[in-house]
């Protein structure tokens, strides 16, 4: 079933659509790009401006169509994009199985005369093609002009310095008053309090670190009471080693990123010192969390099966919570090739995606040896960075318990570890010997990702 | 930092610290061997030790159970293979769209009919599951074990006797005895004269009705004692209701003359004169009601003796379409305490009379074979759309054109038409997965894919995964 490009111009809902669209209509964009035998569907996976890609599908008999990015536009760039490279044939469209991706879109469908093109919706201004196709020219910059953005970006970037050291003295003194107020009375209303701090440290830009205090109260809260005063000192000793961290290297892209915000894709793609890895990997699982401060995060864990590279990445995306819900990106479980480039850091976990190849047969790969000593590895990344909070681990062979309270415990086959586990660990995971165990470790809780089993993987969320 | 502070010391102190902290007071005073690291300002004294406290506790204090850690044993492997890997996805999607627990029993008892099983990882009976198909009883008495607090049993493969029974998990327990049932009915029966008393009053059904299998009259003194004696009115109802079965109903009384007394046996035919019973126009809603009361408390012995007749004479003889309430009513009475001729026998009047509907009630009383026979009639003469054929075949059918008849070629015409939603037919089109072959699924796809439905289209899960499993059930 062939489109025209006609027909992409009609959809698009204005210009500045159509001219994004042309510049994802590039083969460099996009992977995993396919269509169903009977040539209706057609679906393809595009990088966006987040860690993780977006799924963007479509239906040709209608132009009905669906995209995982949070824009508001319908339909979207990417849908724009995906539908160009088809109408031009600027890629392959292989021929495939449906994804259970695009089965459960068509299953959700209300409708297929929504989206028809050309239909009622009135078109939005004058669009054009050619007009979308054009790029701009380059303006030489005029050398005074650069000295001038130059200065004024040197000034921001000293102005922000200034009210984020400005904010970490309101957090530093806001630490000491609630220990100076008892930290059983600051347990009792960590929620309103945190809200205040985080609040000031929103103003004074460091929008990370107040994300951060905004789900201190909740971390708490998931506790047993019993361990929460401990857990307290933990999460504001943490607070204040990273305070000091940022004094005294204001400029450490990794302590910003802990505390103001994130390099852009484009900064750390661009940055030739970051570790980029090309690899076999697994999705472990996806987690996705709606935050007090309004965003959703989407955090995507996929683990390493060969012996290069960090063992672990972590794609993390945020959108406003008013986007909507959001569709998976992976299926857990699923396995591909793929090169990652890794935020810089002492110890590379966060990663963009930067290509994902077509999927192809490959030999199984066994999951890696998990971690040597397992002591060393629990505490081991905070020795390079003391204020992390949760971190990835390959647990040894072991097995799910269980204390008289109904509490769940993960335990080293060999007796030498036991840790508690957050949530219930129920069904399989509790019924048979975990080989491999994937999981996340916070300091007081295991959160299990995955588990390599006699009865294959499985997944937490199953 | 001096580098003669001992680990112990710091955990000694820490309890003092966070006793301070947590009443509001400074705790610098509690860590004195930390005097040169927290400095002399109070202010910042107290920040360090929280920065020191705070990682020492994070990394070198780890919670320890409280009691004694409890591990459940293996999730055993069952008698029959899990789905292959590459359907896992199908099934976890046909259970995660549709939320209703018939369409998951329904999954169950079709995979297992095809000789599979779920992977635990997708779907776990509980306990109590008593609609599990008897294959996962292990799996049962797992969940069992996981939610009770008592060691597991002396697990046992034996044979069933009442000195064992109670080394028995319940749902292997009720498995063992039915496959005894089976081999042996007279000792199944001596089993459940032992230790029935013992059980709950649910389990004392569930147990009961396993000996409608091979009933006979040597059941009969077992069954009279329980329906005398038994303290919950369901089992004395269902051993009443197996009594029946055997010819063994209560003495025809007072209400089952009544009860004749709405039926009138008359003749018909001039040169083959034969009988008919006919039910006498019912004038009030009062009667009628009084009618369905008396029908209730009946059995089919009593009630064929009142009119004069034997079971399978009354069957033979109704007047089948002329009272449908009179034909349902008679239809759950057969199906509750006729005899499995007597319930073949009514299947086939029903069938003979286009009374389709009436079919599901002696469904489960049915063979498969004889389940999907009756569907499948049922599909050719009647035009029943899949779903009711789907209930009076239940999921071990495997038929093969479905599609070329009356309610398949009304599903196609119906997907065709131009104000077909993505969304329409979709439960028809799950029950047609249930009932049809291997290869009658397959020949469906490509007629439906013909008719435009996508290949990808969930609403075809059922039948792709029929299509794509192999077969190795055993055929009714």
């Amino acid at each position: 079933m062939a489109i025209d490009l006609k027909a992409v111009e009609q959809l698009a809902t204005d210009q500045s659509s159509l001219k994004a669209a042309a510049g994802l209509a590039k083969p460099a964009k996009w992977s995993g790009v396919g269509a169903s035998h009977d040539g209706v569907l057609i679906w393809g996976e595009c990088a966006g401006s987040g860690a993780n890609p977006y799924r963007v599908m479509a239906d040709l008999r209608d132009l009905g169509n669906k995209c995982t990015c949070p824009s508001r536009k319908f339909p979207c760039k990417h849908v724009l994009g995906l539908l160009w490279l088809n109408a031009e044939a600027i890629v392959p469209f292989v021929a495939a199985e449906t994804p259970a991706w695009v089965s459960d879109w068509l299953g959700r469908r209300r409708g297929t005369s929504a989206a028809r093109p050309g239909s009622n919706v009135p078109p939005a201004g004058e669009k054009d093609l050619r007009a979308a196709r054009a790029t701009e020219p380059e303006v030489a910059d005029d050398p005074k002009d650069v000295a001038r953005r130059e200065a004024q970006a040197a000034r921001r970037s000293e102005e922000t310095e200034r009210a984020i050291l400005d904010a970490l003295d309101a957090l530093e003194q806001w630490i000491g008053d609630q220990l100076r107020m008892g930290l059983s009375g600051f347990i009792d209303d960590a929620t309103a309090r945190c809200r205040r701090i985080a609040a000031r440290l929103v103003d004074g830009k460091a929008a990370v670190l107040a994300g951060r205090i905004d789900e201190l109260p909740s971390r708490l809260l998931a506790l047993a009471a019993g361990d929460r005063p401990r857990a307290a000192v933990v999460e504001l000793g943490k607070l204040v080693l990273l305070a000091r961290a940022f004094r005294a290297g204001p400029r450490d892209a990794e302590i910003r990123r802990a505390v103001a915000a994130s390099e852009t894709r484009e900064t750390v793609l661009a940055d030739p010192q970051a570790l980029r890895v090309d690899a076999r990997w697994e999705v472990l699982a996806e987690q996705v969390q709606t935050r007090r401060d309004g965003l959703v995060s989407q955090t995507t864990w996929l683990l390493n099966l060969t012996p290069n590279g960090p063992r672990f990445a972590m794609l993390l995306d945020f959108f406003p919570a008013s986007a909507g819900r959001r569709g998976s990106v992976f299926t857990p479980g699923d396995r591909f090739q793929a090169e990652l480039v890794f935020y810089p850091s002492q110890q590379p976990l966060r990663a963009l995606l930067v290509r994902r190849d077509a999927n192809e047969e490959t030999p199984a790969l066994e999951w890696p040896a998990s971690e040597t000593a397992l002591g060393d590895a629990l505490t081991r990344s905070l020795l390079a960075e003391p204020w992390v909070i949760e971190m990835p681990l390959l647990l040894p062979q072991g097995r799910i318990a269980h204390d008289e309270t109904g509490g769940a415990w993960w335990r080293a086959a060999d007796g030498t570890a036991t840790l508690p586990v957050a949530g219930n660990a129920e069904g399989l995971l509790a019924g048979t010997e975990l080989m491999r165990t994937a999981a996340i470790w916070s300091g007081n809780r295991l959160t299990i990702l995955a588990a390599q089993t006699s009865w294959g993987r499985i997944g937490n969320d199953e | 930092m001096s580098d003669t502070i001992k680990a112990e010391t710091i955990y000694d102190a820490m309890g003092a610290v966070l006793t301070r902290w947590t009443m509001g007071s400074a705790a610098a005073p509690a860590a004195s061997f930390w005097h040169a690291e927290l400095g002399g300002d109070p202010v910042e004294a107290e920040l360090r030790l929280l920065a020191l406290s705070g990682q020492f506790l994070g990394t070198a204090v780890t919670m320890e159970p409280s009691s004694s850690l409890r591990i459940l044993p293996d999730i055993p492997a069952l008698a029959l293979p899990t789905v292959p890997e590459t359907l896992r996805p199908l099934v976890r999607r046909i259970l995660s769209t549709k939320k209703q627990a018939k369409v998951k029993t329904d999954l169950v008892h079709f995979l297992a009919a095809r000789g599979w099983t779920m992977h635990p990882a997708d779907w776990m009976p509980q306990a109590d599951d008593d609609d599990a198909p008897d294959l996962y009883a292990e799996w049962r008495d797992w969940a069992a074990i996981a939610t009770s607090n008592s060691a597991a049993r002396r697990q046992t493969d034996d044979r069933l006797t009442a000195d064992n029974w109670d080394d028995f998990w319940p749902a292997a327990r009720k498995v063992a005895l039915a496959e005894l049932r089976r081999r042996d009915p007279s000792a199944a029966r001596a089993v459940l004269e032992a230790k029935l008393a013992g059980e709950t009053a649910d389990t004392r059904w569930r147990l009961l009705s396993l000996l409608s299998e091979q009933l006979s009259d040597e059941d009969l003194t077992f069954l009279e004692a329980v329906a005398a004696n038994d303290r919950a009115p369901k089992v004395k109802a269902l051993a009443t209701s197996l009594l029946a079965r055997l010819g063994r109903g209560p003495a025809a009384g007072d209400d089952t003359a009544e009860l004749a007394g709405f039926f009138a046996v008359k003749t018909k035919g001039l040169l083959r004169r034969s009988r008919v019973v006919q039910a006498e126009p019912v004038k009030t809603a009062a009667q009628s009601l009084r009618r369905k009361a008396l029908f209730d408390g009946a059995d089919l012995t009593s009630f064929a003796g009142a009119l004069g007749l034997a079971p399978q004479e009354l069957i033979a003889a109704w007047d089948w379409g002329a009272d449908q309430a009179a034909d349902a009513a008679l239809i759950e009475l057969i199906a509750a305490t006729g005899a499995d001729a007597q319930v073949t026998q009514a299947a086939d009047a029903i069938a003979e009379h286009g009374a389709t509907g009436l079919a599901i009630s002696l469904a489960t009383r049915l063979a498969p074979a004889e389940r999907a026979k009756h569907a499948e009639a049922a599909l050719k003469a009647q035009g029943i759309r899949f779903e009711l054929a789907q209930l009076i075949a239940g999921t071990s059918a495997r038929l093969e054109g479905p599609l070329s008849m009356p309610a398949g070629k009304a599903l196609l015409a119906a997907l065709q038409r131009d104000d077909a939603k993505p969304s329409d037919h979709a439960e028809e089109l799950h029950a047609l997965g249930l009932i049809v072959s291997r290869e009658g699924a397959r020949r469906s796809l490509e007629q439906l894919t013909g008719a435009g439905l996508l290949q990808g289209d969930p609403r075809l899960d059922m039948l792709r995964l029929n299509a794509a499993l192999d077969d190795r059930g055993a055929k009714p």
